[in-house]
């Protein structure tokens, strides 16, 4: 396994290690994860990526074979593995509404990187999803630590469930086939999601944005503001979303209420833009951005497209900061507010 | 399964009796690995230290893996900082942290910097799990754990899931260069703990092994302490341990070894748990194979 695959299990882990746990039976994590992938119309593809020595071991004992006292990474092959394709099947169980489905296996042992880690299998199990199945099961027994299923249909968010070796999965829902462009696809889902995000439940940015335009009218005053704020939030929504920086929500939201108060009280005394407003709101930005990081985080970003999710989530912001600002231009020109 | 099958099959027109007790030997080990694997679902797994080598050369690395399992079929633990307690190792010079990335397997790396005994050990913060009745009971009575059956029922609990907390505390003893005269084990100082009262790379041919269990640092009585080897987990020796917490047991077999007791008592008031358990594990090779000896 190269450094930076070997980086990828870890972060793995750890990323799999925080999440919450689903099943009150908690045995320790082990390094099996397990993926189920729906990406392609009609057909499925699950990667079990495992501990290769461990696995001949339980193989072989099941499957009479003398114990080998442990596995050199040259004794493993992909073919010694397909030798046992019978045993391995007896404890792996897909099934589509309740019928046992019978995959295609194919199994790849990485070469450990150096003689301390262990050699990894991959092992892709493969086939056609029966026509009309609406959900599906999963159940792997070939590992006594708890191991985490992600499940992912494009089109929807990924899923994800926390086994025991040898316990059934809650049922899967099965999607509707993918739309044939993913990219565009996920970028309209979190352009969308970023809408609703802003507009029912980030009634706290909308009130910053809002508290910034009360400030004055004038266009330079309101370009100074927003672009300050939009540059800086867009910089800790993308450390946090990578997850270079955390703070705790407890911390971020009581002062993202602060920030919202401070601007809209300074407002009553200021009458126009001061170089350390432009700061302070930068400051907040910061602020703001990290609130939305949690907030996509919750949505189920998928790592690959995070670029994508990350632009288009933030133009709902920007596309419904110049709603606001419009609409609230238009209030204050009718009705002025400072007096 | 056509192979298991057929073995069986064949197993009658042997007539040599050191054939048939070969396949005898297969034929229960196959029993009680079939046994383990399919307690996959249950909830009693042990869980032990395996280094990539049990006897490194002056100087050399060695990766502290953590495993978690059933008779000695286990499955790799990475290293979680959440659950770490105490990761450490203690030769001649002292004591030192067991280094490692987190997330990742080996769990940890020690350096064999002087030669002479290295105790590693594990000492997990405590995980909750929760049990069915069945389940709960079943897994007493596997660990050996009647006084807390007896309690149960006593107060008409053995119907009734549990909640239990359980801590981990793995030893592991590995030799690097020549026995020597002052090479002993070392108490880590763990919730519950095991310790070689005799070098077991030094036992003589014939020659038991004493072990000693504490709780807290003091003697654990009426403990059951079970060791195994890895050729053949399923020949297992079980002894209560005496007032002392000792129990002795007959070292013949070369690979690794596993000596194990699990503790079990009320949990505090206040908790989130009716029940706190602790693990103890005791791991060392003889005549190491040639994955002790080095991983690749």
């Amino acid at each position: 396994m190269s450094a930076g695959r070997r980086a990828l299990v870890g972060l793995a882990v750890i990323g799999c290690a925080i999440a919450p746990r689903g099943s009150a039976d908690a045995h320790e994590i082990g390094t099996t994860r397990v993926a189920v992938s729906f990406a392609q119309p009609g057909r499925y593809d699950i990667e079990i990526v495992t501990d290769a020595a461990a696995l001949a071991e339980k193989i072989e004992t099941v499957a009479g074979r003398p114990r080998s006292m442990g596995s050199t990474p040259a004794t493993l092959s992909d073919t010694r593995f397909a030798a046992l394709d019978t045993v391995f099947r007896e404890r792996v169980r897909l099934e589509f509404d309740g019928a046992a489905a019978h995959p295609a296996i194919s199994y790849a042992i990485a070469r450990p990187a150096d003689a301390l880690s262990p050699p990894i299998a991959t092992i892709h199990l493969r086939g056609d999803v029966p026509p009309g199945a609406p959900q599906f099961t999963w159940t792997y027994a070939w590992t006594f630590a708890s191991y985490a299923l992600t499940v992912r249909s494009a089109g929807t968010a990924v899923s994800t469930q926390w086994l025991d070796g040898g316990q059934t999965s809650a049922p899967f829902p099965i999607a509707a086939p993918p739309a044939p462009t993913g990219g565009i696809r996920t970028a309209w889902r979190y352009l969308a999601l970023g809408f609703t995000h802003i507009v029912p439940y980030g009634f706290d940015h909308v009130l910053f944005v809002l508290s910034l335009f009360l400030l004055s009218g004038r266009l330079r005053t309101v370009l100074w503001q927003v672009s300050a704020f939009t540059v800086a939030h867009s910089i800790t929504l993308g450390l946090s979303i990578y997850g270079l920086i955390a703070v705790p929500p407890s911390i971020v939201e009581p002062l993202i209420a602060v920030s919202i108060a401070y601007v809209a009280i300074e407002n009553l005394f200021l009458r126009e833009l001061r170089p350390w407003r432009v700061a302070l709101v930068f400051a907040f930005g910061l602020l703001h951005g990290m609130g939305f990081a949690g907030a996509l985080k919750e949505l189920g970003l998928p790592p690959s497209e995070f670029l994508t999710a990350l632009v288009t989530f933030n133009n709902p912001k920007k596309l419904v900061s110049k709603i606001l600002r419009v609409s609230a231009s238009l209030v204050s020109s009718a009705a002025p507010i400072k007096p | 399964m056509n192979r298991l099958t057929s073995a069986r099959t064949r197993m009658p027109r042997h007539s040599s009796p050191w054939l048939r007790s070969l396949l005898f030997h297969r034929l229960l080990a196959l029993v009680v690995a079939t046994i383990a694997m399919s307690g996959a679902t249950l909830f009693a797994h042990d869980m032990w230290i395996e280094p990539t080598t049990f006897a490194p050369d002056a100087g050399e690395i060695v990766g502290v893996r953590l495993r978690v399992g059933q008779d000695l079929l286990g499955d790799p633990i990475p290293r979680d900082p959440a659950l770490l307690r105490q990761f450490i190792v203690d030769d001649s010079e002292g004591r030192k942290p067991v280094v490692g990335r987190d997330g990742l397997d080996p769990a940890g790396y020690v350096r064999a910097s002087v030669p002479g005994l290295l105790v590693v050990g594990y000492h997990s913060h405590p995980s909750s799990v929760e049990l069915a009745a069945e389940k709960f009971n079943q897994y007493l009575k596997d660990e050996g754990l009647d006084s807390v059956a007896a309690l149960r029922a006593a107060r008409g609990q053995s119907g009734a899931a549990a909640r239990e907390m359980f801590t981990r505390c793995a030893k592991s003893l590995l030799l690097s260069g020549p026995v020597g005269g002052g090479q002993r084990d070392h108490t880590l100082g763990f919730t519950l703990e095991l310790v070689a009262e005799r070098n077991p790379y030094a036992l003589a041919a014939g020659q038991d092994l004493p072990v000693r269990l504490t709780y807290e640092g003091r003697p654990l009585a009426g403990a059951l302490v079970v060791a195994m080897n890895q050729s053949n987990p399923s020949e297992r020796q079980a002894v209560r341990s005496d007032k002392d917490g000792r129990a002795k047991f007959r070292i013949s077999g070369s690979g690794m070894w596993l000596i194990k007791a699990v503790h079990m008592i009320e949990a505090p008031s206040g908790s989130k748990a009716d029940w706190a358990s602790y693990w103890a594990s005791l791991t060392f090779a003889l005549d190491a194979p040639a994955r002790q000896r080095k991983a690749s």
